[in-house]
């Protein structure tokens, strides 16, 4: 190992958005040097089973970038250990290590995008596509007093579904809101969009 | 319905996460005419009201014996390996409300299972026997997705 005289990468944070995970840290400058990150995580099992277990990123061991997409190495909800150093040539930095560990469960989650659109007399929607771990739940309702919602759990990504068959002259309005198994967690629900079967969408 | 304490989970990544390295596993697996998980089908008589007993303790089977017994060098394969093996620690978590309210009684057939397992794992070599247990882990995620869904019987 060399010796430690590059200084270890500070500021360690993650980043996490509708289970995307950034892990960023503060580069290394080292002037006319080229300076390289290895990033290692351990789950919660080796923490407390295989303490001396330390597993390279899938992405970023090593790294030119002070930032390393951690989604594809997060895979449990659990807390997380991760830690990062620097390397220049055959010089080596300590490790820095995130504190506190990182947990998928404090994702933030925001409402989905939708595209709600009208298919002659067809209510219809398109989702925004998160990746396989998101379900959607789509309420919908006649816009008149004291209309019914309806709910509809959507599992399909990224492909028109239909909600209802409409009623000329009536003004449908739809929101949606996502669910995540892996975390048992909801999104807020987007803001309501309306359509009328012969107008454009309306704004609330 | 009879079966308590059913953990919702989303088992896609874990069983794809297995997928990926089980021939790598297995082929290293030398007693081939001998098994651990599935002498006489044991999971698969288990009843409904020992699903939660037996869940507990083949997790704790892997956690606390399987993943301790198996040295990963190959980092692929070390990646599938922590994510199957923290999910099961999550798992783990996930029962343990049930078990407080004591909804996670072991009748003498799920101990008996258990028991059965743990016999055929201590008959091999430690690292001969975990090998062999990780290359079964499909019929207990199999097992565990079948029982652990809501709207199964």
């Amino acid at each position: 190992d060399g010796v430690a005289i590059l200084p270890a990468p500070q500021n360690l944070s993650v980043q996490s958005t509708n289970m995307k995970h950034l892990l960023t840290w503060s580069p290394v400058m080292v002037p006319g040097e080229i300076i390289y990150y290895f990033v290692e995580y351990q789950g919660e099992y080796e923490s407390l089973y295989m303490s001396h277990v330390w597993i390279p990123s899938s992405w970023c061991s090593p790294t030119k970038g002070p930032e390393c997409d951690i989604t594809d190495d997060i895979t449990a909800t659990v807390p997380y250990n991760l830690r990062v150093r620097a390397t220049q040539g055959s010089e080596t930095s300590a490790w820095s290590t995130l504190k506190p560990p990182f947990n998928r469960n404090s994702t933030i989650l925001t409402p989905p995008g939708m595209d709600v659109t009208k298919d002659g007399f067809h209510l219809v929607i398109k989702l925004e596509d998160l990746g396989s771990q998101f379900e959607f739940l789509v309420a919908y309702w006649r816009r008149e007093p004291g209309a019914k919602e309806h709910v509809k759990v959507v599992r399909s990504r990224g492909i028109p579904v239909h909600l209802e068959t409409m009623e000329p002259g009536a003004a449908y309005c739809v929101k949606v809101q996502t669910f995540v198994k892996a975390i048992g967690r909801h999104s807020p629900f987007s803001q309501a969009e309306c359509v009328k079967v012969q107008g454009e969408t309306l704004p609330l | 319905g009879l079966r308590r304490c059913l953990v919702s989970m989303d088992m896609r990544h874990v069983v794809e996460s297995f997928q990926e390295i089980k021939k790598a596993i297995q082929a290293k697996d030398t007693f081939q005419n001998v098994t651990i998980l599935s002498t006489s089908e044991t999971l698969h008589r288990i009843k409904p009201l020992d699903v939660c007993c037996v869940t507990k303790n083949l997790l704790a089977f892997y956690v606390d014996k399987v993943f301790k017994d198996h040295q990963e060098l190959n980092p692929q394969i070390l990646r599938k390996l922590s994510s199957i093996a923290n999910f099961f620690l999550y798992m783990q978590k996930a029962l343990q409300p049930c078990q407080k309210q004591r909804q996670c009684h072991c009748r003498e057939e799920a101990t008996n299972a258990t028991r059965i397992i743990h016999d055929n794992y201590d008959q091999l070599e430690v690292r001969s026997a975990a090998i062999k247990s990780l290359g079964e882990l499909d019929v207990f995620l199999a097992w565990l997705d079948k029982n652990h869904r809501e709207n199964s019987a």
